[in-house]
């Protein structure tokens, strides 16, 4: 039985430049549903009939309940300037939250996405603020500084990058980043996580750039390349759910945002993809 | 009652500094050979976010996770926490040690504190492991016994085989192979390949 | 030389991994690969009509099979295998292989990943099939003595073949059958100049532990 917290909220269904008539036969929640174009229109539909549909940030967003609220904003998407890149779909097995909580993560860096984002020895974590923002109730970490051999497509050599870690719902995350090419402005690099089941997801990052010169196949390349070192990962975490029993595992300091995610999902009850108590 | 010491492979497949993954009745295990050739199985699952540790890397006498680059020594004890290099880390962060073992060239592991020899294969010499999909390890030949040991005319010759069985799945079997003194191997290798195909032909019949 | 390369594509790594043990320079250009399609597009089909990549061009010369790129990048050097006419046979037995790895366990990524239409279970077995084979051939290197495909070093046939099997997890195969294999993949991500791609990590043990900074 899923709960109607977990119906009300808005998941990423597709991406809506790639939708046409025949369109997209998928799950959401376990269902089966249909994402297609029809007379102009993308309509999402289950056996029960149409689901609530918005279009947003490149991808056409689903509800499967009575929305709760209305989809979250990306201020940054309306910003003129900014590039704005669809980097199109990545199947992952494993738990939806799984899948954004590693996005969360940067004590990781130095081991998978070695080079790249972190290296040997530069592996340190100092504290950070995390906390849920009450009156948007979303969880937020700030001040987040970490070691970066090659922050982004255009950085060239070590820098310290500043990140801030934004969960505005319970399968998408947005991240922003020091842009090595605007300073003072913040690269906005997003993923939208689809629950297909509770152990199987597709994930469509999503990114707003300031970045005038960059092929889009070089950013999108970038881009899945982190992700995809990131998959090998996800697919090998046991349990595949993730555990909100907090005997389960370790965290330390350097995983308070995901101590804030997994608090936040189990307050509110968003908890299709989790484990309550262990196995 | 489900046996005590359950065969992991042949020492020859784990050289010092490598981990592979390893099981004993399904619970998934993390068996590895550190640089001064001490061989340790755990459960694989790094205690900090759940990965597996059999796809972490051995470095000298310790396993790091592939994750977040936990450092465990043999001991199971964790040692350091990168992302915190000066916490020494909580004596209750540690990786689930089994019992494990080598004989006759074979790794066994049990869980700890399994009291009891391993099965003696004294005179044989390891192989290979491979591994059988049939339902199958009922199929005629392979009866359910854990070691198989015998005499099997191989390429013209006469040779002492031993198999040792290993459960993986239902229908999933490990059979690692050792052979008598002055057989050879090559033609016990085909040999082998040569039975899974007829195990494996008989299921699907 | 120009690779018109894609990150996640397995037969591009061939070729950037070949050149990077080589030491060979390549300049890439990205192709969207997913989610554009841009390989079926018809600027790209003017320079590859199959659609496919890699594309390889040095000058006037184009080539489409990565094979053929690993054998344009290593010729006269000791990683085409030797010249002896067993060698030469056999080396030209395991690029033909990768091609049935490509087509098995590759296909059986693409579907796990990027969601590709495929018969999974089929593509799987054929994997399957492939691996034990693969298998059974380093068994019997080991027993010599030896851990390469063929002859006493690596060879353009270990690129070729290292691909496809280092990501078989990725398409839903386990490698933890084939201890062999997997001293195999041990032994070229050793490599001097060993570079890593997407869903094949490096081999850290290889830098000692730091000391914390």
């Amino acid at each position: 039985m899923i709960s109607q917290a977990v119906l009300g909220e808005w998941y990423p269904v597709a991406m809506a430049a790639l939708v046409d008539a025949a369109g997209r036969r998928t799950l959401l929640l376990g269902q089966e549903i249909r994402v297609f174009r029809d007379a102009g229109r993308i309509r999402v539909t289950a056996d029960a009939g149409d689901l609530a549909v918005t279009e947003r940030f490149g991808h056409v967003w689903a509800c499967p309940g009575t929305p709760a609220r209305a989809l979250f904003t990306i201020p940054e998407a309306d910003h003129p300037g900014r590039r704005l890149v669809d980097c199109g779909v990545v199947r992952v097995k494993c738990s939806p939250l799984r899948a954004v909580e590693n996005f969360l993560d940067i004590a990781h860096f130095p081991f998978v996405h070695t080079d790249i984002l972190g290296a040997e020895p530069h592996t340190e974590v100092n504290r950070y603020d995390v906390k849920i923002r009450e009156e948007v109730d979303e969880v937020w970490a700030t001040k987040v500084h970490f070691y970066q051999p090659q922050a982004a497509k255009s950085a060239e050599g070590g820098i310290v990058t500043e990140y801030m870690y934004r969960v505005p719902a319970p399968t998408a995350s947005v991240l922003y980043k020091t842009c090595p090419a605007m300073p003072g402005e913040w690269d906005v690099i997003a993923i939208f996580v689809q629950p297909l089941t509770e152990e199987l997801c597709d994930v469509w990052p999503w990114m707003a750039l300031y970045d005038d010169v960059t092929p889009q196949a070089e950013l999108i390349a970038f881009q899945q390349m982190i992700f995809l070192q990131d998959r090998s990962i996800l697919e090998n975490q046991i349990p595949r759910l993730l555990p909100l029993d907090p005997g389960m595992e370790s965290p330390t300091q350097a995983d308070l945002t995901s101590v804030a995610y997994r608090r936040w999902l189990k307050r509110r009850g968003l908890t299709y993809g989790a484990q309550m108590v262990a196995a | 009652m489900t046996r005590a010491w359950v065969a992991n492979g042949l020492s020859r497949d784990l050289p010092a500094g490598v981990v592979m993954h390893g099981a004993w009745h399904g619970q998934d295990l993390a068996i590895w050979r550190s640089a001064s050739g001490q061989i340790a199985a755990w459960k694989d699952r790094c205690q900090h976010r759940g990965m597996r540790l059999s796809h972490g890397f051995v470095r000298g006498e310790t396993l790091s996770c592939i994750y977040h680059g936990w450092v465990y020594g043999t001991s199971g004890a964790c040692g350091r926490i990168p992302a915190h290099p000066g916490l020494v880390p909580p004596s209750a962060i540690r990786a689930e040690a089994f019992a494990c073992c080598e004989k006759d060239g074979v790794i066994w592991v049990a869980p700890a504190g399994t009291e009891g020899d391993v099965p003696d294969l004294a005179g044989l010499h390891p192989v290979r492991s491979l591994t059988v999909e049939a339902a199958g390890i009922e199929a005629p030949g392979l009866t359910g016994m854990e070691i198989l040991q015998g005499s099997v005319m191989i390429a013209g010759q006469t040779v002492a085989l031993g198999l040792v069985l290993q459960s993986l799945a239902a229908g999933r079997t490990a059979v690692h192979a050792l052979c008598g003194g002055g057989g050879d191997v090559v033609a016990v290798s085909r040999w082998l390949e040569d039975l899974r195909r007829r195990l494996e032909r008989g299921v699907a019949a | 030389m120009i690779l018109y390369d894609y990150v996640l594509s397995a037969s591009c790594y061939k070729v950037r991994l070949m050149a990077a043990l080589l030491g060979v320079r390549l300049d890439h250009v990205a192709v969207d690969f997913h989610p554009g399609r841009e390989h079926r597009g018809l600027a790209f089909r003017a320079l590859n009509p199959a659609g496919t990549i890699p594309v390889l061009v040095d000058g006037d010369l184009v080539l489409t099979e990565s094979t053929a790129m690993l054998v344009y990048l290593a010729h006269g050097t000791a990683w085409m295998g030797g010249d002896t006419a067993v060698a030469q046979a056999q080396v030209q037995g395991w690029l033909a292989f990768a091609a049935r790895l490509g087509a098995s366990l590759g296909m059986a990524r693409l579907h796990d990943m990027l969601l590709y239409a495929a018969d999974i279970a089929a593509v799987r077995r054929d994997g399957v099939a492939c691996l034990r084979q693969m298998e059974a051939h380093l068994v019997e290197r080991r027993f010599a003595g030896a851990i390469w495909l063929v002859g006493d070093g690596p060879s353009i046939a270990d690129i070729a073949c290292f691909p496809s099997v280092m990501l078989a997890p990725d398409g839903g195969v386990s490698l933890d059958d084939y201890p062999s294999v997997r001293l195999w993949t041990r032994a070229v991500r050793s490599l001097a100049g060993f570079i890593e791609m997407p869903g094949i990590h490096r081999l850290h043990e290889l830098k000692p532990a730091p000391e914390a900074v």
